[in-house]
């Protein structure tokens, strides 16, 4: 039976791997972005290259596989055993990301002077504003990117998106923060007067007056006054930002960034990735490929389920009437229920596999995918080097191990 | 009952609470989870509500309705639905408090519904919470309250104490003022075990045990009560180590042997492949029991809802993972009693084999 994904299937993230300047990995939460990232990481170092996997939340076990623990906002190199490291030329490092100090440092770089950061630091606005403006976090990520792109010291970034609500959050960031930080609302409050607190109505239009008093009823004086100072303090940094914004986006348009979408056979997560495969045409980004995580085996077509159905009825009919006595599954209790179980066993696989099967091929219909790589469904979590070699294996040649 | 913790008495048990509020770490499937005990609600009897806060459509697709939105719609006998997102909650809360309907344009054009959403801290949250409240709150003209049985498809584990704690924030920001007085009262309603629970879901996998167990210290640390915990996709159990033996011991071509004797042939790279699948799946339950055990150590109940093996997944399967958890509520589950058998439904529940 053959698929619109059977060429997508005959391409892997070799190429990605060997060339790319920048990888994002992308996709909704809890589908394996993390260890994917990883392990591109991985199979890039085994090929003699320099490079840094940017994470944000490792899964401990991991983390540990990784020598990570203890990890700050600096690269830290993991060291790679002779099993793992390929020609052993190459170089696997990795860091956590830091959102509040990345942000810290941007408002350090883009004020005019201490005082003006210091003033921007200290705001109750701006201490809340990293984990309650959505995008932010993103926004972060890709400002750390672009200092480690500068720095110049690797030959592949790997980067490993926050869990957003949804993928697409990611790509809006940018815009998102600079159109918030540059709102009409904010340029209202940054009248003078306002930010002093008084003759609102002299100095702006009548319609931001009841807006105004609206939200002061609303919040509270004080929270439009903090937010007042903010705006104000941060008026002078705004072309900065919004310029260094704008660089970031131009160095994920460059076609050495590629992105990996990250998803598991299920359809919310599928349908997440159909929609940023979508998004990133749109927006002339480059795709390298899927990777479908937790797929379960393929398993052979025979026998047929009505062969399968028949020679489970069969072997339990063979065994005879139960004991009410003996309080075991029926499964152990003799040869002929234990070959009836495993062959229920094998129809459920059979099943699952063809349902999730269905569901890749359904959720990816109709979109471009340059390479689908389907990752076995493992036994555990992935927690050392080992499992992560596996699946950087799978990721450059398409083959399960 | 070793792998099941405390036993619940009936739906009061399981569902005593106005308010069920489910979170997971993400992909655990808390839709699925969701749906199923809105399910066992609607099989108690309980006039229940299904909200959606992350504004996905999750329900609407797992139940093939129309898209949802903020209005209540009933779309099964005694189940209505709703998807919830801030921007109508600002609308509302504006017209309920200050009977502001017509500022409602005004803020679509300056901006600032980005900015009451976004910019104020917490505010999307507390207006999500706030709205929740409202809910429960709400009365029917004879007094009974308008659901007996809301359940919340909340934010995952990682952000479910900030979320409803969204209130309390604000108000150490904003002093005077009718936020901060509802915010009293929202979180009277949070904290009181007869209002509210929260049910986490989890798979029966490391890192999501490590959240669950995570994420039940953060839920009581803030003063909110915990429900059982839901493990999801149980493995349905087929054969256990000692028929995995006896399997081993008679070899990939009796098997073979044997099931063509029955009318299924079948290949050697076949009848090979299911002894490595038997061996990784009694190695799989193993592992499954091992992380259930770690859950029941918490001292919380543990519900299993079992991986269903068909080739599709539809409604018909949403009632039967909803008549599992009122089977192991000690309740009928007639659904649930066809497609499981006794040693399926017993490994699903936790008890010992």
């Amino acid at each position: 039976m053959s698929s619109h994904l059977d060429a997508a299937r005959r391409g892997t993230l070799a190429g990605a791997v060997r060339d790319a300047h920048i990888l994002v990995a992308t996709g909704s939460g809890g589908v394996g972005k993390t260890t994917s990232a990883a392990a591109l990481g991985l199979a890039a170092a085994q090929q003699g290259r320099r490079a840094l996997v940017l994470t944000i939340d490792p899964a401990r076990r991991l983390a540990q596989a990784m020598g990570l623990e203890g990890l700050d906002d600096e690269p830290t190199e993991v060291p790679l055993d002779a099993a793992h490291r390929g020609d052993g030329t190459g170089e696997l490092w990795a860091m956590m990301l830091d959102m509040q100090t990345t942000f810290d440092r941007l408002i350090h770089r883009h004020a005019s002077s201490p005082e003006e950061a210091a003033a921007i630091t200290s705001n109750r606005i701006y201490r809340q504003l990293s984990s309650t403006l959505s995008g932010t976090q993103e926004y972060m990520a890709m400002e750390r990117l672009h200092e480690l792109h500068e720095e110049g010291a690797f030959d592949l970034l790997v980067i490993d998106t926050p869990p957003t609500r949804s993928a697409l959050d990611f790509l809006d960031a940018p815009r998102r923060m600079t159109s918030f930080l540059e709102g009409r609302l904010l340029k209202l409050l940054l009248k003078p007067g306002v930010a002093a607190g008084r003759g609102i109505g002299k100095v702006v239009g009548a319609g931001a007056t009841a807006f105004i008093r609206v939200a002061g009823r609303v919040t509270g004086m004080e929270l439009l006054q903090d937010l007042a100072d903010f705006f104000r303090d941060f008026e002078g940094m705004y072309d900065g930002f919004k310029q260094r914004a704008e660089e970031v986006l131009t160095l994920l348009r460059a076609p050495s960034s590629q992105f990996v979408v990250v998803t598991s056979a299920e359809p919310p997560p599928l349908r997440e990735a159909r929609f940023f495969l979508e998004r990133l045409e749109q927006e002339g980004l480059h795709a390298a490929g899927v990777v479908v995580n937790r797929v379960r085996p393929e398993v052979p077509r025979d026998p047929t389920d009505a062969g399968l159905e028949r020679a489970v009825q069969g072997l339990e009919a063979d065994a005879g009437v139960l004991s009410d006595a003996d309080d075991r599954p029926p499964a152990s209790r003799s040869e002929e229920l234990a070959m009836a179980g495993a062959l229920r066993l094998l129809g459920d696989v059979r099943n699952l596999a063809a349902r999730q099967r269905r569901d890749v091929a359904a959720g990816l219909f109709g979109v471009e995918v340059p390479a689908l790589v389907e990752v076995p469904l493992l036994g555990g979590d992935v927690h050392d080097l080992e499992g992560l070699d596996a699946i950087a294996s799978t990721l450059v040649t398409g083959r399960a191990r | 009952m070793s792998g099941q913790g405390p036993a619940l008495a009936g739906f009061d048990a399981l569902l005593g609470p106005h308010v069920t509020i489910v979170t997971g770490k993400g992909g655990v499937g808390k839709t699925t989870a969701a749906a199923a005990l809105a399910l066992a609600g609607v099989a108690s009897g309980r006039r229940t509500l299904l909200v959606e806060v992350e504004e996905r459509q999750g329900f609407s697709r797992l139940f093939g309705t129309q898209p949802w939105d903020y209005a209540e719609r009933e779309f099964r006998p005694g189940l209505w639905g709703a998807a919830i997102d801030p921007a109508e909650s600002v609308y509302e809360y504006l017209e309920l408090f200050y009977g502001l309907k017509r500022v409602q344009w005004m803020m679509e054009r300056s901006n600032a519904l980005d900015f009451v959403t976004t910019a104020a801290p917490g505010l999307r949250d507390l207006l999500l919470v706030g709205k929740l409240y409202e809910i429960e709150a709400r009365r029917r003209p004879d007094g009974r309250r308008s659901y007996d049985l809301i359940v919340l498809d909340a934010p995952p584990t990682g952000r479910i104490v900030p979320f409803l704690q969204a209130p309390e924030a604000v108000t150490d920001i904003v002093r005077v003022g009718p936020i901060r007085r509802q915010a009293g009262q929202i979180k009277e309603m949070l904290t009181d075990p007869r209002r509210v629970q929260a049910v986490i879901v989890t798979l029966l996998e490391e890192m999501p045990v490590r959240e669950t167990t995570e994420g039940l210290a953060a839920l009581h640390a803030a003063g909110i009560a915990t429900g059982p915990i839901l493990a999801n996709q149980v493995t349905l159990p087929r054969l256990d180590a000692e028929a995995l033996q006896r399997l081993q011991k008679a070899g990939a071509d009796r098997l073979r042997a044997c099931a063509e004797t029955h009318g299924a042939r079948m290949s050697g790279r076949t009848s090979e492949l299911t002894l490595d699948l038997a061996a990784a799946h009694v190695a799989r339950q193993q592992h499954q029991a091992g992380l259930r055990a770690q859950l029941v150590a918490s001292g919380s109940p543990v519900l299993g809802l079992p991986l269903l093996s068909g080739s599709t997944f539809g409604v018909d399967d949403l009632e039967v993972l909803a008549d599992v958890l009122a089977l192991q509520a000690g309740e009928d589950g007639p659904r649930a009693r066809e497609r499981l058998d006794a040693s399926g439904y017993a490994a699903v529940a936790g008890a010992r084999l």
